[in-house]
């Protein structure tokens, strides 16, 4: 008998969780995770499989959790995804292996990003480690930055033997894990737990190393075989629109920098970053980055408006993360762009908006949106956050000689991940300009696949 | 890895005082223009630090008793460590021959600055390298030794007159404007002196240059935190600074962007100081 429905997944109350930044779903029991996974109609052909950017066999795995063997889950996800845990939380499964489930056709596809993080936190609480078997190499590869592709590399190349080094710029290494997501959507103790995984592993991971100011390049170059390049984009994109001087805007990496890394919302009595947050904020922008920053801005009190330029159907965010914001009370509003912020001492006052009609679609296959003219109007806010994307951070590509950038301001890299230098390849953010947590973990394993075919090829 | 141990701490005057912190990777590799970020425990800010003297695996920083974390530095003692320094970040200033340089402080990170650049731009041949310095009195009064042995003339002054010159840096500098073939000017300090500074060359036709001391989070070019506006395009102190054309700058801007965290720090000093008080 098929059931149709999903096994619902608890979460903290609404009126609970905007007071804390503790994690909002709980996840399942272990009966649940059984009861879910025995949906699974183990499909002749499953779609999920391909439609994972790290192939994760979910058929298997889903299987072995409906079968209650949750160590040959682990096993099984390990294969192909390094970080369970984090990954199913922040994996936009909608638009992959849930997506395509056959079960979605008549009913709720499988949970499946649910099922993978409960098997990472499972094994993390039971101290399940996957066997391991390494052969040590005596090449050293050096990987530049620890976030999503920068983990998944280093670990594909420790398990081929390779002596791994990654060099973290912040003093906390996870990257966008870590200065990002935050904590109601990915707790830091998972991140550190699955990042203790490296270190387990023998990956020696050096912080508060930026690439190109207090080691340089070419030091790198001299000192390792091989070199992956896994920046991110970690620079914020403003509107460049008038105002932006003004105090009280921020780029929304400034405003998650100051909540998820420092921990501005525990100021002062245990951490001494501060943040301003005031009581009418505005965050521009769709994607996962402005729900991120609604959240939190909600979370310090704030009545949070997220004005969007097109309409919920073309908003990139993960479908979670867009009901999860509109739950908590984050007023969403499309159609609708900044033109100037106005400030009175030095603060913002207000916003000038432009409403926003949808013409014909854009090279991105989105209708593109055009100002309504005449529709112009002014409106109060104390704070102004810039959620409209990043960029590859020109500190590293400005000081990194012989690295090509293309078009889009990221790293120029052939089909096999390699850049013009030879032993340098490229992966992640870097080259993309931004993209999903798990496109990069895809890299990264791509990456690792290329410099071992590279160095063993070499000798 | 070091663990950043004090080897060094003493009173500059009643306000300032000077650090020293074993950092050998940092001192290595420092040069005039840079800076470091300072977090003294793992739950600390990041602070951009300037920093007077590299050496010896060491570098000297001298710091204001101001907000919550100089007042808790203020509580370490040698031997003690500090969880990181972070650099060195920004940009080095290119030491070359600029012909006759000055430079001006009047704050804590200006003097450290001063020392750092003119040390550097004294060793050049060809340089004529001018300090000023400015304090509100007498007692105030730090660096003048150390600043002498890198300078080819040097001058204090003191607000009130009670040493060296009467007023502030300012004036000695529009005397020497007007006086002699100044080439390059530089500066740290009060913003609002800094501006002065820029109008003041600017009407000379001298170049002039100011180190921008923002606020940062990361430090690295990812937060934005520290933008500035050169003019009318938007720069990062942290990674296209901290050193830019002061003719080219927003002052007004800047002075606004520093009051951004005013209220709370000024909470978190008051607890802080609440804390020690009822321990």
């Amino acid at each position: 008998m098929m059931e149709k429905k999903r096994v619902p997944m608890r979460e903290q109350p609404v009126e609970d969780r905007i007071h804390n930044f503790d994690e909002v779903p709980l996840g399942f029991s272990a009966e649940e995770a059984v009861a879910e996974a025995k949906r699974c109609l183990q499909c002749a052909n499953p779609p999920c499989m391909d439609h994972c950017p790290v192939l994760v066999d979910v058929k298997k795995f889903v299987n072995e959790i409906a079968e209650h063997r949750f160590r040959d889950a682990y096993e099984t996800l390990k294969t192909s995804n390094p970080i369970p845990s984090i990954a199913g939380r922040v994996c936009p499964q909608e638009n992959q292996c849930e997506g395509v489930c056959t079960l979605g056709r008549v009913g709720e596809p499988i949970n499946i990003g649910k099922l993978e993080s409960f098997i990472g936190d499972w094994a993390m609480d039971n101290d399940v480690e996957e066997p391991l078997d390494i052969v040590e190499r005596p090449e050293k590869v050096a990987v530049i930055g620890s976030g999503p592709s920068g983990i998944s590399c280093s670990v594909d190349l420790r398990k081929h033997g390779y002596r791994v080094t990654i060099y973290e710029a912040l003093h906390k290494p996870g990257g966008v894990l870590q200065y990002g997501i935050p904590e109601f959507r990915l707790p830091k103790h998972i991140v550190d737990r699955e990042l203790g995984y490296l270190e387990k592993l023998g990956v020696a991971i050096n912080l508060n190393r930026i690439v190109g100011l207090n080691v340089s390049f070419e030091e790198i170059l001299d000192e390792f075989d091989a070199v992956f390049v896994c920046t991110g984009a970690g620079a914020p994109r403003f509107m460049r629109i008038r105002g932006e001087e003004l105090n009280g805007v921020y780029s929304a990496n400034e405003f998650l920098i100051r909540t998820n890394l420092m921990k501005a919302y525990m100021f002062p009595e245990e951490y001494d970053t501060p943040i301003v947050v005031g009581r009418k904020v505005a965050v521009i922008g769709a994607g996962n980055v402005a729900m991120d920053a609604a959240r939190c801005a909600l979370r310090y009190g704030a009545e949070t408006h997220l004005l969007y330029r097109r309409t919920r159907t073309e908003a990139p965010a993960r479908a979670e993360e867009f009901e999860h914001a509109v739950q908590e009370g984050v007023i969403f509003r499309e159609l609708v762009n900044p033109i100037k912020i106005n400030g009175r001492d030095g603060w913002v006052e207000s916003l000038d908006l432009v409403r926003m009609v949808l013409g014909e679609p854009d090279i991105s296959g989105r209708r593109r949106p055009l100002p309504f003219k005449g529709s112009e109007f002014r409106e109060k806010f104390d704070t102004v956050i810039e959620a409209i994307g990043t960029m590859p951070n020109r500190l590293f590509l400005e000081r990194a000689e012989g690295l090509e950038v293309n078009k889009w301001g990221g790293i120029q890299v052939d089909e096999n991940l390699q850049t013009g230098i030879p032993g340098v390849f490229a992966g992640g953010d870097s080259i993309s300009g931004g993209a999903t947590v798990i496109q990069a973990l895809g890299e990264g394993r791509t990456a690792a696949q290329s410099i071992h075919r590279y160095l063993s090829g070499k000798n | 890895m070091s663990k950043f141990r004090i080897t060094e701490k003493s009173d500059l005057n009643s306000q300032d005082y000077l650090i020293e912190v074993e950092a050998p990777q940092v001192a290595e590799r420092l040069r005039p223009g840079q800076f470091v970020v300072l977090m003294t425990h793992e739950k600390g800010e990041r602070i951009p630090m300037s920093v007077q003297k590299a050496e010896d695996g060491r570098i000297t920083m001298f710091i204001m008793r101001l907000g919550k974390t100089s007042l808790e530095l203020n509580d370490y003692q040698v031997g003690d460590s500090f969880y990181q320094v972070i650099g060195p970040m920004g940009n080095a200033f290119p030491i070359q021959r600029y012909g006759t340089v000055v430079w001006c402080s009047d704050l804590v990170c200006g003097h450290a600055e001063n020392y750092a650049y003119c040390e550097a731009l004294h060793r050049v041949e060809g340089n004529h390298v001018i300090s000023i310095q400015t304090f509100p009195t007498k007692d105030d009064v730090y660096s003048e030794e150390e600043l002498r042995s890198v300078s080819d003339e040097y001058y204090v002054t003191t607000i009130d007159g009670s040493y060296g010159v009467k007023g502030h840096y300012i004036d000695v500098l529009r005397n020497l404007l007007r006086e002699r073939k100044i080439d390059l000017v530089l500066g740290c300090g009060e913003i609002k002196m800094l501006k002065e500074m820029a109008d003041l060359t600017r009407q000379h036709g001298v170049q002039a240059r100011s180190v921008l001391r923002q606020i940062m989070v990361d430090a690295t070019g990812m937060c934005g935190a520290c933008r500035v506006f050169i003019d009318g395009a938007m720069k990062l102190t942290c990674i296209d600074g901290p050193l830019f054309d002061a003719h080219k700058v927003n002052f007004d801007e800047v002075i606004n962007r520093l009051g951004m965290f005013k209220k709370p720090e000024g909470m978190a000093k008051e607890a802080y100081l609440q804390s020690r008080e009822d321990p």
